[in-house]
Order: C-alpha cells, then structure tokens, then sequence
C-alpha cells in the first residue's frame, strides 16, 4: 500500500538534487545561507497552495481557481485589517474559513451539479478576479498591519517560519493521505469513480472536500502572500494556480488521478523554484525563465509516460535476454 | 473447402521476462472454423496481434497462398483481408452504429463528401444480412454490451473479410445472439472465410468449431487437425493437469429468507419481480440478454430507484437511496465488467480488498495498514492470488486474480447478500474454478449469492434454485436440480413456450 515515502518519491527527488547541483555548480551564491533560506521564502507560497491542488488532482479533478482566489482573499483581509477594524488574530482564521468555504462551494458545484471541474473552476478563476476588484475600488491596499508581516518574515531558532508552515502543512497531508480513511478514500475515487460507488464511497462528498481541502490551502497561501507584501491587491496571484499544478505534475501527480505522492509535490516545487533561483542568479531574463519552466514540465511528464519505453531501451542497450516462461 | 488461406511457421515471440509465442504453427484453412484455445496467459493473444499486424514476430514465417508475407500494421492486415475482432471493443461509444460500421472508409460522394445516406443503407444491409435489429443512426454509447459487440463484428462482416479473427466474440452476448452470431459464421465459412474462433466457452467451442489448436506456456499441445476432441481433454490439455470436478457446488441453503423482494418494479423495465433469497443459498438468475438480469441487480442495490415494490431484509423493510444504502445494510454488487466498475487499477491488492471496509479499519481516527496487510495477506494465501499482487497494483494481474480480488473485497466485508454478476465472464477455467469454490466458501459462510450467469451449464451446476427472466420478470423459480441445459434455453429463450420443470417446482 502507498506509504509516506516509497519509490514514487525516488524520480522527484532526485530531478531536485539534480538541478540543485546544476544550480550550484554553474553560480557561486547558490549555496550562500542566505540564497538558501530566500529560497524557503520563495517557494512557500506556491508549495502550499500546491497541497490543495495535489489533493483535488489525486481525486481526478482539477483546480484553476486558486490565483484568483488569493487575489480575492488578500483584498478581504485588507478589507478585514484596515477598514473594518477586525483584529489580525481574528481576521486570520476567518480568512481560512472563507477559503475553505470558497473551495467547498465550487466542490458542490462540480460533485453534486455534475459540472466538470475544469470548467466549475475556470468559471471561478475568473469571477474571483473580478470580484477582487470590486474591493476598495479596484485598488491595492497596503501597509496592513505591521504584525502580519512576521507570519512571513519572522523566524524561530534562526529559521524562517514559511519552512515550518512546509513542515506542519506536508506532514499533516502526507499523513492525511497515507493513514486516514478519507485519504484511501480521495485515491479510490480518483482511481476509479465507478467502483469507488459500488463499493460504498461517498464520491460526491470525497470530491467535494478535496477542494475545501484546496480552497483552505489557497487561504494559508494568501495570507503568506499579504503578509510577504503587508498588502492586499486584485492582482496578486496570478498564474499561481499553474505553478502549483505545474509543482504537483513535476512531482509525479497522474492527471487521471489516483496516483501520485503528495511529498513528491513538495519536491516537485522545490524544482521548480531552485531552476528560477538558478536562472535568476545567472541574471537570465523572465523569457528564458518561463521557457525553461514549460520544458521542464514536459520532461516531467514525459520521462513518466515513456517510462515503459525507456527501461526497453536501457534493457536493449545492456541486451539481458529474457528467460521463458508464461507469457500474456 | 479445404485450400490453406494462411499459415503460421514456428512463430516465436518474446516479451521482457516471458516467451509468449514459442515456435506455434497453425495452417487455417479456406472454409474452416478454427478454435485457438488455452488458458489467459497461454500465448493467444501475442498470436492474434501477429496475426493482425498489431505486432511483428521475432521469427518464423506468415504464409499466403504459400507465399511469405509481412503484415506490418493493422492497415495491411485490413488489405490482406484479415478483420479482428478484439475482446476490447474498438468502437467509438460517441458515433451511429453506421458510422462505426465504416469508420475509416467512410464512403465519399461528390466533392469528398461522406454520403451518409449510403453510409446508413449500407450499414443497414450488413446488420440484415447479420439478422440483426439494431438503427444505424443509434449511437452507439446508449447500446447494451451485447449490442456493442454485435455492431463489432458488424464492421468485419462490412469490409468481406477471407479470414476474421474472433477473440471471445460471446463473452457479452445472450443465448440468443450466440446462436445468431453462430449462424452468420456458418454462412461465412460457406462462402469460404477462414475464421479464427477464440473462446473460453467450451460449450460453443463443442457447437461451432471444426478443428482446434490448443496452447499452453506458449507452444502447441494439442493440434488436431480436422478432428474433434472431446471437451474433458481439451480441458487437460489447456491446464496441464487432471482438473478434476469442474463444478464442485456445495449445498449451503438453508430455510431462513434473508432478503425478500415484494412486487419490485423501476423504469429501467423490472416488471413485478417477487423472489426470495435463502441464508447460504446460490440463487441463478438466467436469461437471455436484455431480459432483465442486471436490472433486477441495480434495483435491488439502490442503483435504480424503485416504482413499485418493496424490499424485505431479515424481517426488516428497507428503502436503499443510493448503493451506500444497500451496502451498509450487507449487500455487495460484484459488477460485470471488472475492468471498468470494480477494480481500483492504482491499488495493489490490499487496497482493493479493504476498499469497502475501510471504516472496520479505522483505529482512533488512523487507518491501521499493519491490520489490513495481515488481514489481506492471509486473504490472498487462503484465495491462492497471486503473491505479486501484493506490491504490485492490479493492472499487472490476470483476469482471474483480479476477479477473485473483486470477490475478495466482499469476503472481506460483512456483506451477507453477494450479488454475482457473470463473475466467470473472460478468465480461463483454472480461475473459473477458483471462483466456484469462492462462491463454496460464501455460502458456507452463511452469506446469499445471486448468481447471474449467461453460460448455462455453470448457472445450472452452482444455481440452489434459478429464477428464469423474460422481459423484466421472474417467469419461474425452479430447483436447479430439476432443470436441463435445454429447459432453461427454451425457457429463457423463446416467449411462446414456457418452462415446465421436470419433477416438481420449488417454492418460491
């Protein structure tokens, strides 16, 4: 059975030590204390809103809304800090709140009204941006609340929160995933919805927590992202939902659902944001940058789907010559 | 009658790890119907993709007319005239039955333009000549299995095949449609097709067969030419071994009614269905396809919401919204097709068995993974599955021990009302046999089996009693002791005659 770590965490992590090594052979800063924890910083956001995406994808959906949703909830929690007096303590977890009922309604739409997920939640990317944009007449807030920026700046014992927030969000996911009966349940149903039915899962409710899962990790990320810049704006976030799509498929995550490893997407986004940190480094400009991230993602993809093909390869290179025996 | 059409010459072929074809020579004559028979596994299938350009030999020679010729890709298969007819339909659910029919030589008017009307003119004549009703404007998707497959085989008969390759082209149909499909490929092999006939029914084989090829680990063990062999031996020689009694049923029934259904009716077309099932009972469900089998299946699981009726469980009246209803209240549904509705194909074996008792499981809010490999392994020793299906997922295992771990799931739970439907459907008999003595060890157990099953002589020998369906309803419940192959045929067959047991009826 999946546990926490197995062979499907091998291919992620290594593709992540690779380009680490490419990284800090090719720049000299790479490696510097400093570098290292910027990279933490940066790779918190996005690794985290990651999870959600993970989860909904290993239940064979799909979920477009999460960038717009950060916009939509920064501009909420601005409207919480500044101009309705809400304390930040306060405000914080009714932002988690909303995000998780935000999610849970796109969840019944597409479980339970039976529309695709693709299109339930395209449908919310962009209503979530207009929405955002309906606060403080469209324009950005800033300089919230000086407290909240420690949720993102702030350390303890030297390290940068963001990496405990990592630590206790994958933990709780991996776990969640590995040893409970609504993780089993999220991998059946994306496995196979027909028989996920017949043999007594809830699919409509599976699938719709997976994105109240997702909408809650969309507003941990939004919260980072307005404590990050002490601001709310309608503009943050975007394309943030395909870099956690990117960050899960990186990490080995079937589209089709039900298979994946939710650790993998961890190290799938720390690929991802080592190679910007590389390209950044080396001072290339965003151009290359986002054409080396559409390269990777295809490579990802590929090196799994031609994963038959390539140990064929590699067995006619060695040339083993197969024993007899039953044959399908 | 009796020219060679096409010859295999020791063709070998080897995958990583396994030799699937190992030296297999077979002449198929002109006018002949050839059956390839032989366990999953024994090579069948690597020698249909051979023989249908899916892939190419490693050595040995494919003669025509004597000549040595190469059949690159299904394309030249198609121009050499070979038509396959494979297990896995390769019709598009989305299209008409006459575009299905044609696909891929859709017949152009003027201008490039695809004449439909002769598209539906033509499909039409193939379905006539095939005896069969189906419209070709139908889509295909809203047809049963049976149909499906019959619209298959259309598409061979529409491009005048020499020779057509059928890989089990009955393991969907009916009675009915067997012996329709049986009559079209006599006409054909009349008219000189060579046909390649392949089948896990050994009854058929019996029925339409002229000569047979029989395979085992890769290489021929039995070719027999033009003579008949009787069906004791060719079992034999499939396995390997004496496989002894090929039904072992137990009697497990006993009088206490575990599930009763009152006047049950839906729109799905279950008409007034009233039966009772037995603790440790095996209750066959027989007829031909269409009658009503599955549907009486989906109303009692809360599939299909009930119009009329009501269903009775242990004294108890009960009303299933949904199949969570049915299944918390003891009931499972082993469905037709393994492949799409029952197993978790990114699960290894463990995760499928324990996927509907998931909650039994559940340790102070964990799932206890030490329990449920215990639990599981034990399971699978005592069903003899395949230990690699262990850490391996179940995509990599045979028919047979997938089916057995679908069967496993309910073994596993409390479920006390299994209902089989055609459970033996696509796995060699070595599983099939398996799988009888599973349904043994449910009975003994105390649990009820519906049993629904298109191959007579198994419903017959693992029935207690069969319900015989027509037209969505139960038409008799009879002792299965007291019925013949030939009752329950006519019975379920015709409208006209209905079924009149033999000594005397069984309650119902």
């Amino acid at each position: 059975m999946k546990r926490m770590f197995d062979a499907q965490l091998i291919g992620p992590f290594a593709a992540m030590i690779i380009a680490a090594a490419v990284v800090a052979l090719t720049t000299d800063s790479f490696l510097n204390p400093g570098n290292l924890s910027n990279l933490s910083l940066q790779v918190s956001i996005v690794a985290l809103i990651a999870i959600g995406a993970t989860v909904v994808i290993f239940a064979a959906g799909i979920d477009l809304s999460a960038g717009s949703m950060v916009a939509l909830l920064t501009m909420i929690l601005a409207q919480m800090l500044k101009f309705m007096g809400i304390p930040l303590v306060l405000a914080v977890p009714l932002i988690l709140l909303t995000g998780c009922l935000l999610g849970l309604f796109i969840g019944l739409i597409t479980a339970y009204g039976r529309i695709p997920s693709f299109i339930a939640t395209l449908a919310a990317l962009i209503a979530f941006r207009g929405l955002a944009l309906t606060f403080n007449n469209g324009s950005p807030v800033f300089s919230l609340d000086p407290a909240l920026e420690t949720i993102f700046y702030g350390s303890l014992l030297g390290i940068p929160l963001p990496f405990f927030y990592l630590v206790f969000f994958y933990g709780l996911a991996a776990f969640g995933m590995n040893y409970t009966k609504l993780g089993r349940e999220i991998y059946a149903v994306g496995g196979n919805p027909a028989a996920a039915v017949l043999t007594g899962i809830d699919v409509k409710r599976v699938q719709a927590i997976t994105f109240a899962i997702a909408g809650f990790m969309t507003a941990v990320g939004a919260i980072l992202m307005a404590a990050r810049l002490n601001s709310g704006s309608p503009n943050y976030g975007q394309t943030l939902e395909l870099q956690a799509i990117a960050a899960a498929v990186v990490g080995g995550a079937s589209l089709a659902g039900g298979r994946g490893n939710i650790l993998a997407t961890l190290m799938g986004a720390m690929t991802i944001v080592i190679v910007q940190n590389g390209l950044n480094l080396n001072a290339a400009p965003s151009s290359v940058q986002n054409i080396v991230l559409g390269t990777i993602i295809l490579c990802a993809v590929g090196l799994d789907m031609w994963r038959v093909e390539i140990s064929a390869f590699t067995r006619r290179i060695v040339g083993r010559r197969p024993p007899p025996g039953k044959a399908g | 009658m009796t020219t060679a059409f096409l010859e295999l010459a020791r063709i070998s072929k080897a995958y990583p790890g396994v030799l699937a074809n190992d030296k297999v020579s077979i002449t198929l004559l002109a006018g002949s119907i050839h059956g390839l028979l032989g366990e999953n596994g024994c090579g069948k299938s690597t020698l249909i993709k051979t023989l249908s350009g899916v892939q190419q030999p490693d050595s040995g020679d494919i003669l025509l007319n004597g000549t040595p010729i190469r059949i690159p890709d299904p394309q030249a298969a198609r121009r050499l005239g070979i038509a396959t007819v494979f297990q896995e339909f390769s019709i598009v659910p989305t299209l008409s039955v006459g575009e299905n029919i044609f696909l891929g030589a859709l017949p152009r008017g003027r201008y490039g333009v695809v004449d439909w009307r002769k598209v539906h003119a033509d499909a039409a004549a193939v379905l006539a000549e095939m005896d069969v009703d189906i419209p070709t404007e139908a889509l295909t998707g809203t047809l049963s299995v049976g149909e499906q497959q019959l619209v298959e085989i259309a598409k061979a008969v529409a491009m005048d095949a020499r020779m057509i390759i059928l890989d089990e082209p009955t393991a969907a149909l009916g009675e009915d449609e067997i012996e329709r499909l049986h009559t079209l490929l006599r006409g054909m092999r009349s008219r000189g097709t060579a046909i390649l006939y392949v089948s896990h029914r050994l009854d058929e084989v019996e029925r339409i067969v002229d000569e047979v090829t029989i395979l085992r680990n890769g290489r021929v063990v039995r070719a027999s030419g033009e003579m008949k062999i009787a069906i004791p031996d060719i079992v034999n020689a499939m396995v390997g071994e004496d496989v002894g009694e090929h039904y072992p049923k137990e009697r497990n029934a006993t009088d206490e009614v575990v599930l009763e259904a009152r006047g049950l009716s839906t729109r799905a077309g279950v008409r007034d269905v009233s039966l009772a099932l037995h603790r440790g009972e095996v209750l066959g469900l027989g007829g031909v396809l269409g009658s009503g089998r599955t549907e009486i299946a989906r109303a009692l699981f809360g599939t299909d919401a009930l119009t009329g009726g009501d269903i009775v469980l242990d004294g108890k009246h009960v009303r299933f919204r949904n199949e969570s209803d049915a299944i918390r209240a003891g009931l499972a549904l082993v469905p037709e097709n393994r492949k799409v509705d029952g197993l978790f194909f990114n699960f290894t074996a463990s995760g499928n068995i324990t996927a509907a008792s998931l909650a039994t499981l559940v340790r102070r809010g964990v799932l206890d993974l030490a329990a449920e490999d215990t639990a599981t392994r034990t399971l699978m020793r005592d069903l003899e599955i395949s230990a690699e299906a262990e850490d391996k997922t179940v995509n990599f295992l045979s028919g047979g021990n997938q089916q057995k771990i679908v069967i496993a799931r309910w073994l596993f739970s409390d479920a006390r009302v299994l209902i089989l439907d055609e459970p033996t459907q696509g796995i060699d008999i070595g599983a099939k046999i398996a799988v009888y003595t599973l349904i043994n060890r449910l009975t003994r157990a105390g649990k009820s089996v519906i049993l629904i099953s298109s191959d007579h002589d198994e419903l017959l020998a693992m029935s207690d009693r069969i319900a015989v369906m027509r037209h969505g309803t139960i038409a008799r419940i009879v002792d299965a002791a007291s019925l013949t192959r030939n009752d329950l045929v006519r019975a379920s067959a015709s409208t006209a005659d209905p079924v009149r047991p033999r000594p005397q009826e069984a309650t119902v």
